[in-house]
């Protein structure tokens, strides 16, 4: 079943590439004709309505990521969709969405503030997550106007404002905005390892191809050993954001078992983004540096995601608190 | 059987294993009082805990019971043994002894060894009772195997062989070596064909060991020399001829086993279990964080490996690349222990230093040992072309 759906995705996504090379902005235009298309499979709520687990989101995930698809999936699937369920609220049944997140103080009656950093702010409604000490106040926003603003990878982002009653809030538990957080930090942990995926394709392509001193790159020691080490850090990354996945299938996203997963997978994957971009652009040389080239869509996207729904530095302090709170440490490394 | 379990393997049969298996620790450690070591499968060599550790039923998970092993009839039994090996490398049992005898000679003797071979070693591997080395290395083959010189040469109905082994781990406390030799004349067109294994019994005529001393002053390695030892067909491991094959074909499990990961845990646990209940900022919680992440994902990747491995899948270049990530982040995790160990004060101090001292030592051999680092990328390099 999975492998079906990575097929037509894989085909879907190859179509955007393709159609895409060498017009990749800052920030990239939303890609309506790729939403289209994937809403008609049904593939934009596949979570949400279509009841999909977890592996089948992922595989959506990683193979739009490996695709450098400009179009907010994980954030209308898996965290916006969700969000509203949560709070009983109606959003469209079509068409992209996004989350904000914000801190708010809730002591002054209004909920008011700025969420920092939202995804795609203006392709849909957002669906807001203001948490309080005490609340997660949810709320849908229209979308904010486009101000221009991207990250490293291109994709909009941007500030979204509110300021809303008591009344125009559904107040649910913190646990919600911690669930929310968690399945963003999961949704770029699967999104990084399509694109390290992309790195890796580009990369051994570009070694076999590319010849100096009369011979291909890839027949010098030195360029064998630093493209080991790149998939090395894929692999490990991958094996990782596997077992946060399933965590999520087999105990749901609330779990303590997908807290646990999905805060390690964070921090493996998140260190891994270092290294995977270094090496790709090394292996590539000055080629891989321009806009026209496709390899920041990889590579500036990973270094992007790593920072989203929690830094790698933050995700890495919650393990080490986890681990300096365990009985025996070693239960942890195990999962148990 | 849950996923999320498996992929951790801890699936039901293997929870139950791993909490049998530290149940036993727990215990035999509180009984006889042994020292959790770093380094342990290279450097605690305790023939009463192999012995128990066997009673206990935690040996020759891979060996049938036929042979006088505890193999599941499922064939998964490399998982259960990767259960067990893991949880005594994280304990830092010292398991030195019958170490290769259970991980390496087991699997071989199944795999290539006679009928008879197998009856007369196999019970005696299970039982935690037979000690083995293994001689592949020599002054002029190390990352080159295929440069061995050691010779075995026809002498009637027997065989006799000459040649010198370096870096034998245990081989001074051991029944039996392993030997790699050639029993065909070097062919420069095809330099892996020509060799042979033989198992060769340490207190045979003409055998002269002598001690290759850690630069601790730790003595685990040996050179062995063999002077016209005289061998039996019986000693044969094997098809004659075929040893390059035999030698390079079983890798993979070894390659991506939990000792290419944990061999300092039981350092880092110790530290980090030192430092709970202590004021930790949050800039040391993240170090440890990043310890056990990296800690998490290498274990991830090896038990997905050993997983295709025993499905039958061909996992070999993900194997090196095991070996290649888990060694190094096993040098890494040496110096990371030593900043955390700053924080550590009082009577906890002084074990901990001592453990990071042996790390010290035994670091540069992480990613020696088994075939270079530089070797194991290779062959990931080479794995990464073809699948492209």
């Amino acid at each position: 079943m999975n492998d079906e759906l990575r097929a037509l995705v894989d085909e879907i996504g190859r179509q955007s590439y393709d159609a895409h090379v060498g017009r990749h902005g800052l920030p990239d235009p939303f890609d309506a004709d790729l939403w289209r298309v994937l809403e008609t499979s049904g593939l934009t709520r596949l979570t949400g309505e279509q009841g999909a687990d977890p592996a089948e989101a992922a595989v959506v995930l990683g193979e739009l990521a490996r695709w450098a698809a400009a179009v907010p999936v994980a954030e209308t699937d898996v965290l916006a969709t969700w969000l509203a369920a949560q709070a009983g609220l109606d959003v469209p049944a079509d068409g992209p969405m996004t989350v904000a997140i914000a801190e708010v103080d809730a002591g002054a009656g209004r909920i008011d503030g700025v969420a920092h950093d939202v995804p795609w702010p203006a392709v849909g409604p957002v669906v807001l997550a203001a948490r309080s000490a005490d609340a997660t106040h949810v709320a849908v926003l229209p979308p904010a106007p486009a101000d221009g603003t991207a990250n490293l990878g291109g994709e909009p982002r941007g500030d979204v404002a509110f300021d809303l009653a008591a009344d125009d809030v559904v107040r649910l538990p913190v646990a919600v905005a911690d669930e929310l957080a968690r399945r963003g930090a999961w949704a770029r942990c699967v999104q990084i390892v399509g694109a390290f995926d992309a790195a890796v394709a580009l990369t051994v392509s570009h070694v076999g191809e590319r010849k100096q001193f009369g011979r291909a790159l890839d027949a010098f020691q030195a360029v064998q050993h630093s493209l080991a080490t790149l998939v090395g850090d894929v692999e490990r990354s991958r094996a990782a954001t596997t077992l946060a996945t399933y965590a999520a299938v087999d105990h749901g996203f609330g779990s303590a078992q997908a807290d646990y997963a999905v805060t390690a997978a964070k921090v493996a994957v998140g260190r891994a983004v270092g290294p995977v971009t270094t090496i790709a652009h090394q292996l590539h040389g000055a080629i891989g540096v321009t806009i026209e080239h496709q390899l920041w869509l990889a590579t500036m996207r990973a270094r992007s995601w790593a920072d989203e729904f929690g830094t790698t530095g933050w995700h890495a302090t919650r393990l080490g608190r986890m681990a300096l709170a365990a009985d025996d440490p070693w239960d942890l490394v195990v999962g148990r | 059987m849950s996923e999320f379990d498996a992929l951790r393997a801890d699936g039901a049969d293997l929870a139950g294993l791993r909490a049998a298996i530290r149940a036993f620790l727990v215990s035999d450690r509180e009984t006889f009082g042994w020292t959790p070591a770093v380094d342990c499968w290279l450097s605690s060599w305790d023939t009463d805990f192999s012995v128990r550790l066997a009673e206990a039923g935690f040996i020759g998970l891979t060996i049938p019971p036929e042979y006088g092993g505890r193999a599941p009839a499922d064939g998964t039994g490399y998982l259960h043994r990767y259960v067990v090996t893991e949880e005594l490398l994280a304990h830092g049992a010292p398991v030195g002894a019958h170490w290769i005898a259970d991980r390496q000679v087991a699997p071989g003797l199944m795999a290539y060894g006679t009928e008879e071979q197998r009856r007369r070693l196999l019970p005696q591997i299970a039982a935690g009772r037979l000690y083995s080395a293994i001689g592949m290395s020599e002054h002029g083959a190390g990352s080159d195997l295929a440069a061995v010189a050691s010779r075995a040469t026809r002498d009637g109905d027997g065989w006799v062989l000459n040649g010198t082994k370096v870096w034998t781990s245990g081989a001074h406390l051991a029944h039996q070596i392993v030997v790699l030799a050639r029993t065909s004349p070097l062919d420069t067109d095809h330099r892996h064909a020509g060799f042979s294994q033989f198992i060769v019994p340490t207190d045979l005529p003409g055998i002269t060991m002598s001690p290759i001393v850690l630069m601790n002053g730790e003595h685990h390695f040996n050179e062995v020399q063999f002077d016209d030892v005289r061998l039996t067909d019986d000693d044969v491991l094997g098809e004659i001829g075929s040893g390059w094959h035999q030698v390079t074909s079983e890798l993979g499990f070894e390659r991506s086993g939990p000792e290419r990961f944990l061999s300092t845990a039981t350092m880092v646990f110790e530290i980090v279990s030192a430092l709970r209940g202590t004021d930790v900022d949050d800039r040391t919680a993240a170090a440890v964080g990043d310890l056990i992440g990296r800690m998490v994902s290498l274990r991830q990747l090896s038990i997905a490996v050993a997983r295709a491995l025993t499905s039958g899948e061909d996992a070999n270049a993900r194997a090196a690349m095991v070996k290649d990530l888990g060694t190094r982040f096993e040098q890494d995790s040496v110096e990371l222990a030593a900043e955390l160990v700053d924080g550590v004060a009082g009577p906890d101090r002084a074990p901990l230093r001592a453990l990071l001292a042996t790390a010290r030592v035994h670091s540069p051999m992480f990613t020696l040992r088994g075939g270079t680092n530089e070797v194991l990328r290779g062959i990931v390099a080479r794995g990464t072309k073809a699948a492209s």
